[in-house]
């Protein structure tokens, strides 16, 4: 167990450096971040110093090295657009997103799980062929799309929700959140609904090819014969038994939630990470762009050792060995 | 705890009508863009100066045609060939109480290199040599050389106490310490690319607005903006994009405001020796620049039919243009024709300089930097080819044209550019100036053009204090420029703005600032 997380987690400092590295050189080759920020009427002379400031003169591998020196020393950087530093830059956004994936994800999970088991129990039922009707479109359609129907609908017609922007927060426990307030929750609904469509379709789809494999599987038909009540087999025995896929892909889709929620976050004009990663990528801002890209990195490798610690729980016939 | 939120939440949603109504002392205001920081000196970035304007005033304030206003500063003159001399404002004060005088000024110039960001605000003061407090009243700017656009240039500097601090920095003034300005509005609080909160200056020196509390909303989507204006969760939204200005025009509940703005789309032929990206015919690479013959330059301007690109391609919101600026600005040539469409004689011209059949050429564009760069590329592209010529029109995300761009790598390409500071200097001495960096002009001149006769003119312009003789040279400049085409104009493009109909009243600005000081309730 502890060897096997040692070797995950050496893994992660690979993956964050060769990402790290990546990033930096296609930031690189796209060009000086000076000449897309720069005032159209600057001489020449501020911009030169401006790179020379910069340290954008240097050699790659010496700007290289000097973030890499920073970050070990605490330090990821200033934004250039904002002059702030990266850290607290990404965390006076994060809370926004978290609350935002922690509700949309609550959604799929709640309504994508029992559909897809519904709909697996009953195959031929007209309820299960509509819930499977509906769930290619949750990922066949363009969240955007939907996202400004939601919008014209309940927003602009209907006028019942507001439509767009993060509500008034409040105190819970430690953290600040709009989920404390009502009016945060007029906000946050629409904007989480139109972001767990996708994962909705996905965890639908998943669970009823799971729950329509089981039915004729061996187990459950010796459970049958031993008379249990189907309630019993669908949620001791199936549910047990084909959770592995769904979490693998429910921890990936909630890593990726976070990182790129940036669509939803663009139509309903969402305070979260997403946009800052997406202005800073527009304005070139390197440092936070790295040091961002950085994080998610090790957000995803904590997201998958957990879900592999999951699996172990679940099923016991998964055994954490080092490295593998 | 959970429990009860949730239930709240639902409680809530079922009972929601629309957002809370919102009173007439207050106006909040849905933009494309905000600040980056709330100090004033951080950068020359546009969303920036018109946030902070609200706080912060400028030495010297400009009209909704961009032409000088005092400001601070009630007036200036220069006194000799390197020496401005201001007059301050009496009676004004900060909104701490302080009396405002000319040792903020002072301050607030010597600040400047000492903070500036990336978009550095040293353009503003790079011909300051030294300045000097006379009395506090009156203040005297010795310059680098003569420099008869300093008082344009400080139509950005804005004016903090000089009791900031030279140490302050981005965090002082975004948590509110150091906000301190003398502006008609207080700062309330500020999130990067979130809600700018502000409150109603009662002491402004220019008489106190009408809106108690302000609130300027970053709204950068298009489609967002437009949908919290309709759903009433924002009283005005600037940049409306095309489309919904058509079907604005048909609701009845909406109010549209439209203006001229100062941004013209531009072509860039490159007349270098060697062109960057090869011109072709039939798949050979011609010898020289075909681009480098003014016959041929002539044919791509008459080849253009700017009156389908403002109705068909822009939706109506552009305006034919002739020359670099709008209409009104210092410099503008009024000898300059209206630029015709007649594509018989652009086929002349082009068999004339020798290539009947056309060639094949790459034409490079931005695609987000303003509203239609996009498809007016696509469009010349089209009205280019009936001339004969195969054009490889690609439009660039402006992260990548920027750049590239600087490198000089394309043969012709198109962005929009903005007279800023509303005279030509700004405009023609960047763009149209042979590259001189000793003499800091032609910096954005990537087409390789240089013409002597320009030069001196333009030269001779921006050694003349006397402004009357100083615009007749910079109308001339403008004039030989345009006749040469060392760019071609196509359209100035117009902004449009959008509000709630009976609610409020605006002067639309050239600039394209949204001062909430400047709107009134109806």
């Amino acid at each position: 167990m502890f060897g096997y997380l040692v070797g995950r987690l050496s893994q992660a400092v690979v993956v964050v450096f060769a990402m790290s590295v990546i990033v930096f050189v296609g930031v690189y080759a796209i060009g000086n971040p000076i000449d897309v920020m720069i005032d159209p009427g600057a001489t020449a002379e501020i911009r030169e110093n401006l790179i020379r400031q910069y340290g954008l003169d240097q050699p790659l591998w010496r700007q290289y090295f000097t973030f890499v020196g920073n970050v070990f020393q605490g330090d990821l950087g200033q934004s250039m657009v904002y002059n702030i530093s990266v850290t607290s830059l990404v965390f006076s956004r994060l809370p926004a997103t978290l609350e935002l994936v922690l509700v949309s994800v609550t959604i799929a999970a709640v309504v994508g799980i029992p559909a897809g088991l519904y709909a697996g129990y009953r195959p031929n039922s007209i309820g299960a062929k509509l819930i499977m009707a509906l769930s290619v479109l949750g990922f066949s359609v363009p969240t955007f799309w939907i996202g400004m129907l939601l919008i014209m609908a309940f927003a602009v017609e209907l006028g019942w929700l507001p439509s767009g922007g993060r509500g008034e927060v409040a105190e819970f426990l430690w953290f600040k959140t709009s989920l404390a307030t009502s009016n945060g929750w007029s906000h946050v609904i629409m904007p989480a609904i139109n972001l767990s469509l996708f994962k909705m379709g996905l965890l639908i789809r998943l669970t009823r090819a799971g729950m329509v494999e089981a039915m004729g599987a061996e187990y459950v038909r010796f459970a049958r014969a031993q008379g249990l009540p189907d309630r019993q087999i669908v949620f001791s025995h199936i549910l047990r038994n084909i959770s592995i896929p769904v979490i693998t892909v429910f921890g990936l889709e909630l890593g990726s939630t976070l990182a790129f929620a940036v669509v939803t976050e663009t139509v309903f004009n969402w305070p979260g990470v997403g946009k800052l990663i997406i202005d800073s990528i527009l304005q070139l801002d390197r440092p936070v762009m790295v040091s961002y890209l950085v994080m998610v990195v090790i957000l995803f490798v904590l997201i998958n050792l957990i879900v592999d610690l999951i699996y172990a729980r679940l099923d016991p016939r998964v055994r954490l060995k080092g490295g593998s | 705890m959970l429990k009860t939120t949730l239930r709240s939440g639902v409680a809530s949603l079922a009972l929601l009508v629309a957002a809370p109504a919102v009173m007439a002392q207050d106006l909040m205001l849905g933009l494309r863009a905000g600040p980056d920081s709330i100090d004033p000196h951080w950068s020359t970035l546009g969303s920036q100066a018109e946030a902070l304007r609200h706080v912060f005033d400028t030495l010297i304030d400009v009209d909704d045609k961009l032409q000088m206003m005092p400001g601070l500063a009630v007036s200036w003159e220069a006194i000799d060939d390197t020496t401005w001399e201001f007059k301050m404002r009496e009676g004004v004060k900060f909104h701490d109480g302080s009396d405002f005088d000319a040792e903020d000024v002072k301050f607030s110039i010597e600040r400047i290199p000492e903070v500036t960001g990336p978009m550095p605000m040293t353009l503003y003061t790079k011909y300051v040599e030294s300045v000097e407090v006379v009395d506090p009243l009156t203040l005297r700017v010795t310059t680098k050389g003569m420099a008869p656009s300093l008082p344009n240039d400080f139509t950005r500097l804005f004016v903090v106490p000089s009791e900031t601090g030279m140490e302050a920095r981005n965090e002082e003034f975004n948590s509110g310490e150091k906000a301190i300005g003398t502006g008609p509005y207080t700062f309330v609080s500020w999130q990067p690319k979130g809600d700018l909160v502000l409150k109603r200056n009662d002491e402004y020196w220019g008489g106190a607005p009408a809106w108690e509390n302000v609130t300027r909303r970053e709204i950068a989507d298009d489609a967002a903006r437009v949908a919290a204006l309709k759903s009433g969760q924002v009283d005005l939204i600037n940049y409306v994009p095309a489309t919904d200005y058509l079907s604005m025009q048909n609701d009845n509940s909406l109010e549209t405001f439209v203006s001229d703005s100062i941004y013209i789309l531009n072509i860039a032929p490159s007349v270098k020796d060697e062109e960057p990206q090869p011109i072709k015919v039939n798949g050979v690479e011609v010898e020289g620049n075909p681009l480098q013959d003014l016959r041929v330059r002539k044919a791509l301007d008459l080849a253009i039919n700017r009156e389908i690109l403002v109705k068909v391609v822009l939706e109506g919101l552009g305006k034919p243009a002739n020359q670099l600026m709008p209409e009104g600005f210092f410099g503008y040539s009024n000898e300059l024709p209206v630029r015709e469409y007649d594509i018989e004689q652009a086929k002349a011209l082009l068999t004339e300089a020798g290539y009947p059949d056309g060639f094949e050429i790459d034409f490079t564009c931005t695609n987000n930097r303003v509203p239609g760069d996009a498809v007016v590329c696509e469009a010349l592209a089209q009205m280019w080819s009936r001339l004969g010529l195969k054009v490889n029109a690609q439009a660039l995300n402006g992260t990548v044209y920027f750049p590239a761009a600087a490198r000089e790598e394309y043969t012709m390409t198109m962005s929009a550019w903005g007279t800023l500071t509303g005279e030509a200097a700004y405009t023609y001495g960047a763009l149209a100036h042979t590259k001189d960096a000793e003499k800091g002009f032609g910096n954005f001149n990537r087409s390789g053009y240089s013409n002597p006769e320009f030069d001196k003119v333009f030269f001779e312009g921006s050694q003349t204090l006397d402004s009357e003789a100083r615009k007749k040279l910079y109308e001339e400049a403008s004039f030989i420029a345009m006749e040469d085409r060392a760019l071609i104009p196509t359209v100035i493009l117009q902004t449009v703005w959008a509000a709630k109909a009976d609610t409020l009243d605006m002067t639309p600005r050239v600039d394209q600032e949204t001062r909430a000081y400047a709107i009134t309730p109806e």
